[in-house]
């Protein structure tokens, strides 16, 4: 269980995020969505514990500020490594659970399956520059499917990603699920995110504009609100929900 | 398909391949110079069986050459891995051990030793380096402050803090013109005072910096990323900066004190391990340290052998190697981009 009371990051005046206060049970999948610049990005980065911030978050009790859980973080913009590997690269993931500097038999299949999983298992020699951008988010989803983490965060894990690999990476994160991780995302296809996330949290200048079960918030008025009623909700025949960005943005 | 196991990421063989040759580089050494030596004969004396050096030859091989050997691989070691270490911390291809401004620290104490002029001052002249050296990256780590974690802040806090350091130096120097030689001589670097007794200390100084550096490659590989990933992966970032530039600067300052400002090492090296190997990853770092030993082993031989029997300053060979490679690995740089 993650509770977050009260949480506020500021940068000098500016509140990145205003006295947010929520909890996140094991074993869910938590969406965040909302425009640019809402503090999506900034709010999973300060769950990482790596970031200060003012009010509390702790996971099982235990505040996560400067405190090393085995969280995975797929970033949107990673810094990528010179002259590493993709086999390399994913194997820094197992690097907690084997104790650095080790490199256990376990690890070396494990790493090898997730690889062969996420379709990488050509790419292994690859060096990290050489990839295309869908070929990198890949590599970093499987660095972060071989922490089996108890808490998976991910901003943007399927931006660079075609169609077919959106839905078989979204799958494998689903399926995480099952073994209790705890997942949160940014996603800015909010059709995509409701499809797996049970709960979408709605942001807006920093803070929580809505919260709830998916269906319930895609099907809000206030959701358009959030996007300066930039977006259009369809439904399909199936009573499936579609939401796309209108043509005629409107002027702010 | 379940069952199949990933290779391991690190080729052994690279590095026996290395410490073979290194075991050959080091035969060499105590092998030249004005009077060459008879290798089986080397061998035999250091393994003390019968059918070995004698009298002034073995004293030669045992007080002379062997601990000069000895030192200039230590001190090789030391800089190339340091070097590899600065690299990965700054993510910075071209930053030197030097950088944060233990050299131009070194050099300030250096200085003072020699203008404190009496003998004893001079026989300190290790210990004024190494502390001028250690102070000042201190003091670059004091005057970036909290921002010690951008990598930029740090390297302009360094280049300020050796800037300053020169300047005093050579305000010194103005003022004592008689030690602008000693001084001159001890900046191009030199290992003519090696002997058991700076092997000794220098040695455990280094090993126990190298012991630490190489223990913690891969945590070294971990600051290669963002600092939320670091964190992430299990790294607290600050702290593996901090632990990683203490003990290169642990070993920097060691080396420095021992060998005087031997330069190019710590570029060249770990840039040589990388083209070789396609790597720059910190798995390679016991690789640099064999390599560096190597590297200047053989550069101190062309020292003592080129000129023989003057001496060349070592400082002047690694410079003469390492500034044409520089600008080659810079040129390819390019040409990749």
């Amino acid at each position: 269980m993650i509770k977050i009371n009260n949480l506020s990051v500021r940068y000098g005046d500016f509140y990145a995020l205003n006295h947010i206060t929520l909890e996140i049970p094991r074993g869910t999948w938590t969406c965040l969505v909302g425009p640019n610049g809402a503090g999506k990005t900034t709010f999973l980065k300060t769950l990482l514990g790596n970031k200060a911030y003012d009010g509390s978050i702790t996971i099982d009790g235990h505040e996560v500020y400067k405190n090393l859980r085995n969280v995975a973080f797929v970033p949107q913009r990673p810094e990528i490594p010179a002259g590493m590997d993709v086999a390399e690269y994913v194997m820094l993931g197992r690097a907690r659970l084997d104790g650095w500097g080790r490199e256990s038999k376990k690890s070396r299949t494990f790493v090898h399956t997730v690889l062969h999983e996420t379709q990488l298992l050509g790419l292994q020699h690859q060096l990290l520059t050489q990839l295309s951008g869908g070929e990198m988010q890949r590599v970093l989803i499987a660095r972060a499917l071989v922490q089996e983490p108890e808490i998976m965060i991910l901003d943007e894990p399927t931006s660079a990603l075609d169609l077919h690999h959106q839905i078989s990476t979204l799958n494998q994160i689903d399926r995480l699920k099952d073994l209790g991780t705890t997942v949160i995302s940014t996603m800015h296809d909010i059709t995509l995110g409701a499809m797996y996330a049970e709960r979408i949290i709605v942001m807006h200048k920093g803070q929580v504009l809505l919260d709830g079960a998916s269906n319930v918030v895609i099907h809000s008025p206030e959701l358009k609100k959030a996007f300066d009623n930039g977006i259009s909700i369809f439904t399909l025949d199936s009573g499936r929900p579609v939401i796309v960005a209108s043509r005629e943005f409107p002027a702010r | 398909m379940q069952t199949q196991e990933m290779g391991r990421i690190w080729h052994w063989r690279t590095t026996v391949f290395v410490g073979i040759l290194l075991a050959f580089i080091l035969l060499l050494g105590v092998s030249f110079g004005p009077i060459s030596l008879d290798f089986t004969k080397i061998i035999r004396t250091l393994f003390g069986v019968s059918g070995g050096l004698k009298d002034e030859e073995r004293t030669l091989l045992l007080e002379l050459r062997l601990p000069r050997v000895l030192l200039a691989g230590l001190v090789g070691a030391a800089l190339a891995t340091s070097g590899a270490v600065y690299q990965t911390v700054f993510r910075n291809p071209l930053a030197d051990p030097y950088l944060l401004g233990a050299a131009a620290g070194a050099g300030l104490g250096a200085t003072l030793a020699f203008t404190g002029g009496s003998k004893t001052f001079s026989a300190a002249l290790p210990l004024f380096a190494f502390l001028g050296g250690v102070l000042a990256v201190a003091a670059t780590f004091m005057i970036s402050g909290k921002a010690f974690s951008d990598p930029a802040t740090l390297l302009l806090s360094g280049i300020a803090i050796g800037s300053f350091a020169t300047a005093v130096q050579t305000y010194l120097q103005q003022r004592n013109s008689q030690v602008l030689r000693p001084v001159y001589s001890w900046i191009l670097g030199q290992l003519t005072v090696a002997d058991w007794n700076v092997v000794k200390w220098a040695s455990f100084y280094i090993l126990i910096a190298l012991f630490i550096l190489i223990r913690m490659s891969r945590l070294l590989d971990g600051l290669l990323l963002s600092d939320e990933e670091a964190f992430s992966l299990g790294i607290s970032p600050n702290k593996i900066r901090i632990i990683a530039i203490g003990a290169a600067t642990l070993a920097t300052a060691t080396a420095v004190s021992a060998s005087g400002l031997i330069g190019f090492v710590g570029i060249v090296v770990p840039h040589l391990v990388r083209g070789l190997t396609k790597r720059a990853t910190n798995r390679a770092l016991f690789t640099v340290a064999l390599t560096g030993a190597g590297f200047l082993v053989l550069a101190d031989l062309g020292a003592r052998t080129l000129l023989s029997p003057a001496e060349l300053p070592i400082g002047v060979i690694t410079a003469f190697v390492g500034a044409p490679f520089l600008l080659f690995v810079l040129r390819a740089k390019r040409v990749m981009k």
